[in-house]
């Protein structure tokens, strides 16, 4: 009975897709974060009939066969990359990315890693880092004397001082872009890691290249759209009963058979 | 010979046919471009010597649903949807397979490929490529175009014969008579189309399937009473 198996990978699809779902619900407040969205494909099709197949002697033609599917299967949970909007937030180290590029850090094991997450800090030396603390790459040293921050589209750091009327130019930011940033492996944290789908990082000075541009004091907010993410949250729990319902029927279809003596 | 309950056999194997049917129909009702299909029984007659031909059900034409999915609107640029008939064209190590299925994203290399990572190809059956951070529009004819210069135009191409195509796992057909380019393609940008599943008909046909094998069930059951009732009375 191969209907019970099938409605059982069309319930283990819809259970998928509540998953995504959830993880991005409970990500509708995460600066950067983009809705990820279950993409499913049908399993292969057993050939109970091929068509074409020669029905009879004089030469006819089965014309269409028969197949039989065998269900369900994810075929990817893709990230829709999206701008998010930007919310002002007044602190002179929120960098938001206006564009398509990532900033660049470094892990503690060397390894590099990306995000649209640019709410940044000073670490104790000054050095810019992530919210977990982690190096923004290239390095970019903040003075402790130095009075306020500004950075602009370009991505160039500046400093005033109280004692200097001109700013001093500190470093500039860069940004990576890829050619499949959705071949980009989530690691959490908001963090992204460089795979073979998606390219190598193409590393460019904002404001050039199109990988977008700075805007100093804003951050990006999720891009979760709340009334999508019901409305499929609706539609995959429907779907979930519409298949224990071909359990069910297959169920008692099989019972009827047993009966029978 | 015992052909009532042979013929009753028949039409009980079409019907769990069936339901395998309409159990892949519901759990695809999420799958992007998937295609509604049902069986279609007809009457397989066969010659007896001595006696009246035997009537029989045999479920052999399968029947793909041409309607048209719901076009969900997803706002990703590199998602497309065909409005009315037509299919993509994609390239896959076993050949060029025909898709409704429009979730596309570029790869590594620029080229636009499917989520299973084959290649797109457009109207001259070459793939397509993408710059890198570009921002495309495709056209309703196809045309894909970045910074108001086309690239490319993403191939729709209509099976010669509908009826000769054959279903592939990945939302996939292999048309077996070939295709010819459409004319007057329209596409969508920023869409997908949904399965064209209808949930609710698929319910009631389930229900139908399962009275209808009930029925079947109970009318082997009486005939088996009858028999045993024959050879009770016939060895007393």
């Amino acid at each position: 009975m191969k209907a019970l198996k099938i409605a059982a990978t069309g319930m283990s699809a819809q259970q998928m897709r509540v998953e995504v779902i959830a993880q991005n619900m409970s990500n509708m407040s995460t600066t950067g974060y983009n809705t990820r969205r279950a993409e499913f494909a049908d399993l292969h099709y057993e050939q109970l009939a091929r068509a074409g197949a020669i029905s009879a002697q004089d030469g006819t033609m089965l014309p269409t066969g028969v197949q039989m599917g065998l269900g369900v299967r994810p075929s990817a949970v893709s990230v829709h990359l999206q701008q998010g909007s930007l919310s002002a937030t007044q602190s002179d180290l929120d960098v938001a990315i206006d564009g398509k590029g990532y900033l660049e850090i470094t892990l503690p094991s060397g390894q590099p890693a990306y995000t649209r997450d640019g709410s940044l800090k000073r670490s104790a030396d000054g050095l810019i880092v992530t919210n977990d603390g982690y190096p923004v790459v290239p390095d970019i040293v903040i003075p402790a004397d130095a009075r306020s921050i500004t950075i602009n589209g370009d991505g160039e750091v500046y400093a005033y001082f109280e004692a200097n009327v001109a700013a001093q130019l500190l470093g500039q930011f860069t940004l990576a872009s890829f050619t499949n940033a959705k071949g980009l492996e989530a690691i959490g944290s908001n963090l992204f890691l460089e795979t073979e789908a998606s390219g190598p990082s193409l590393v460019s000075t904002p404001g050039q290249d199109g990988a977008g541009t700075l805007r100093q004091g804003y951050l990006e907010d999720s891009s979760v759209d709340p009334v999508q993410e019901i409305t499929e949250l609706i539609e995959a729990q429907r779907g979930y009963e519409l298949n224990s319902k071909v359990i069910t029927a297959a169920d008692q279809m099989l019972g009827a058979t047993v009966q029978v003596r | 010979m015992e052909n009532a309950g042979y013929v009753t056999l028949t039409r009980q194997s079409g019907l769990m046919k069936e339901l395998r049917v309409v159990a892949n129909n519901i759990a695809n009702q999420s799958t992007t471009g998937f295609r509604q299909e049902g069986v279609i029984f007809s009457e397989y007659v066969k010659g007896v010597e001595g006696a009246d031909s035997l009537s029989m059900a045999y479920g052999n034409v399968r029947h793909t649903s041409p309607l048209q999915g719901t076009l969900n609107m997803t706002g990703s640029p590199f998602d497309f949807a065909i409005e009315g008939e037509g299919y993509f064209l994609i390239e896959t190590p076993a050949g060029q397979r025909l898709s409704r299925n429009g979730a596309f994203t570029p790869n590594q290399n620029g080229e636009l490929v499917t989520y299973d990572g084959y290649r797109v190809l457009d109207s001259g059956a070459a793939p397509i490529f993408v710059p890198p951070n570009a921002d495309i529009s495709v056209a309703s004819d196809g045309t894909v175009s970045t910074d108001g210069r086309p690239i490319g135009q993403v191939g729709v191409v209509l099976p010669i014969d509908p009826l000769k195509m054959q279903r592939e796992d990945g939302v996939m057909f292999i048309s077996e008579a070939g295709f010819e380019p459409l004319d007057t393609p329209r596409m969508r940008q920023g869409f997908l189309e949904q399965s064209n599943v209808n949930a609710l008909g698929q319910i009631a046909r389930m229900i139908e399937v399962q009275r209808a094998y009930e029925m079947g069930q109970k009318f082997l059951d009486s005939e088996d009473e009858r028999i045993r009732n024959v050879i009770r009375s016939v060895t007393k």
